[in-house]
């Protein structure tokens, strides 16, 4: 039998990865019995806005090319964590994050980690939809300029595979040239995701992706996601129970900084261990 | 447990305990009075128990109705869902309860006053409080979500498959005695598989139960009363 390493990029692998176990390729379907790699690993994470402790000694991983959600009331960390994840908070002074954040085994949070490489790497879609003000070419274009000088030609191909990969080519490959802020509001969520795959990244956060769009515009960002999973590790974030038990393979419930209960999506959804967990998704939260 | 921030929320789930509860009360009772018809050769107890069927029926599909309206407007999650699939499928065993109930009733007005040989029907009302006693024990675990007492509905279930094989050789010897027992013989031989047939459906009670406390299922394989080379048809018997 040949054994398909489940690793695609030649990347040095840390010993402490115990799960690199050859998988042969498996279904995809959800809930298969073999546990993918970890690919980007949280131990131990403490995170401060100044004096105050947002995240309280977190530790959870995310699955290579699987969906992870996290969810929780507000104000619970969730979004914290995942502005941790590529180095975010970076960009605002009094915040710091201790503990061990690892991608591929690689230490996210050293000082002299190259931060434009990182975010490269570890990708965002935002809340709100935010194209730049510039055509749709260049939205996406723009993002590929900063890491490669490409000529014209292969310039135009990068751009239509993201914007396919997004599934927003159909939509705008007569207008490409229009500025991407004339979309609809999903269709500039779609373009902020093409943004983000044109620049090959390992692993995509979305921070609440779907709350400013209508059902229609979410649903598709739904498929879009579940797509995507093929290809990248992928983290989001929600407000809704019903999206993250659509999405995601596995779940991470947070309340008040703290990770409450990390387990497959199905179990979290049904059958939760903590009863916090219970109380949250079935709407008992007082 | 906590009340959700919905009120309206509870009131609906509230409302589909007590349309169970009400189907278990009659449920049992015409059990209870099934027996006592076929026994006393009461033809108007009979009557009485076919004519509360419909009533059964049509809780049934009222908790149909309204737990997959919960599931559409509400999406329950974790204890929730796992209640409102728990309340589907203890309405569906507690109405084929009643059918069973039934069609002894049926039975006993086909047979009449006939009780040919009333020591025949004495292993029958045994088998009858113990399956009388299964559905009580199994819908109070239900109301007080009680695993233990669940578990020991679904464990004493053997008892039961035990006693209607003795009462088939029992009903058996009996036909060979006197070939004009036959046909009450026989009418005989259904009930009891009927009776059978109720302590199964408390067995699926009781591993709804335990779903639904625990989130777990209980094994496929439960003790048997029987022996393994004897037939059995229990596949046929538990939907």
């Amino acid at each position: 039998m040949t054994v398909v390493l489940s690793t695609s990029e030649p990347r040095m692998i840390p010993p402490t990865q115990t799960s690199v176990t050859p998988v042969a390729d498996t279904s995809k379907a959800k809930g298969v019995a073999e546990k993918p790699r970890d690919k980007l690993v949280v131990r131990g994470l403490n995170f401060y806005y100044g004096e105050t402790r947002a995240l309280k000694d977190v530790t959870l991983s995310l699955r290579e090319k699987k969906v992870t959600a996290f969810i929780g009331p507000s104000g619970c960390g969730k979004s914290t964590l995942l502005r941790v994840l590529n180095r975010m908070y970076d960009l605002y002074p009094n915040q710091r994050a201790e503990g061990e954040v690892r991608l591929d085994g690689e230490d996210l949070l050293a000082r002299d980690l190259d931060l434009n490489l990182l975010r490269a790497r570890v990708g965002m879609v935002f809340q709100k939809p935010t194209p730049f003000p510039m055509s749709i070419y260049d939205n996406i274009a723009f993002g590929i300029r900063l890491y490669e000088k490409l000529p014209k030609a292969e310039l135009d191909a990068r751009v239509e595979a993201a914007l396919k990969r997004a599934a927003l080519w159909t939509e705008v490959k007569d207008k490409l040239a229009a500025s991407g802020l004339g979309l609809s509001g999903g269709q500039q969520q779609r373009l902020c995701i093409a943004r983000s795959v044109a620049i090959s990244p390992e692993v995509i956060l979305f921070d609440e992706p779907c709350s400013a769009l209508d059902p229609i515009s979410t649903a598709k960002i739904e498929e879009l996601i579940d797509e995507l999973a093929e290809d990248y590790t992928i983290a989001i974030v929600t407000h809704s129970m019903q999206q993250a038990a659509r999405v995601s393979q596995y779940t991470a419930f947070m309340y008040l900084g703290e990770m409450i209960e990390f387990d497959d999506t199905n179990k979290v959804f049904t059958a939760p261990r903590d009863k916090r967990t219970q109380d949250y998704v079935t709407g008992r939260f007082g | 447990m906590v009340d959700h921030i919905v009120r309206s929320y509870d009131k609906e789930l509230e409302a589909l305990e007590r349309r169970i509860a009400e189907m278990g009360g009659i449920a049992e009772k015409m059990v209870i009075e099934a027996m006592d018809a076929l026994a006393s050769g009461d033809a108007a107890l009979a009557h009485q128990v076919v004519n509360t069927d419909p009533r059964l029926d049509a809780l049934q599909r009222e908790i149909e109705e309204a737990a997959v309206l919960t599931i559409a407007r509400r999406q329950p999650m974790a204890i929730d869902l796992r209640e409102i699939i728990g309340a589907i499928r203890v309405a569906g065993d507690l109405e084929r309860v009643g059918d069973l109930a039934k069609n002894i009733s049926k039975r006993s007005i086909k047979i009449g006053a006939e009780a040919r040989v009333p020591r025949a029907i004495v292993g029958l009302k045994h088998m009858n409080e113990v399956a009388t006693e299964l559905m009580k024990d199994v819908l109070d675990a239900y109301a007080q979500r009680d695993v233990e007492r669940a578990h020991a509905v679904w464990e004493r279930d053997a008892e039961l498959d035990a006693l209607e094989d003795s009462v088939f050789r029992d009903l058996l010897t009996h036909m060979m005695e006197d070939p004009r027992n036959i046909s009450y013989c026989a009418h005989l031989l259904f009930c009891s598989k009927n009776i059978e047939r109720i302590g199964d459906h408390a067995t699926n009670i009781a591993e709804t139960v335990f779903y639904l406390v625990t989130g777990e299922t209980l094994p496929s394989e439960r003790p048997k009363g029987r022996n393994d080379y004897d037939v059995d048809d229990d596949a046929s018997a538990r939907p």
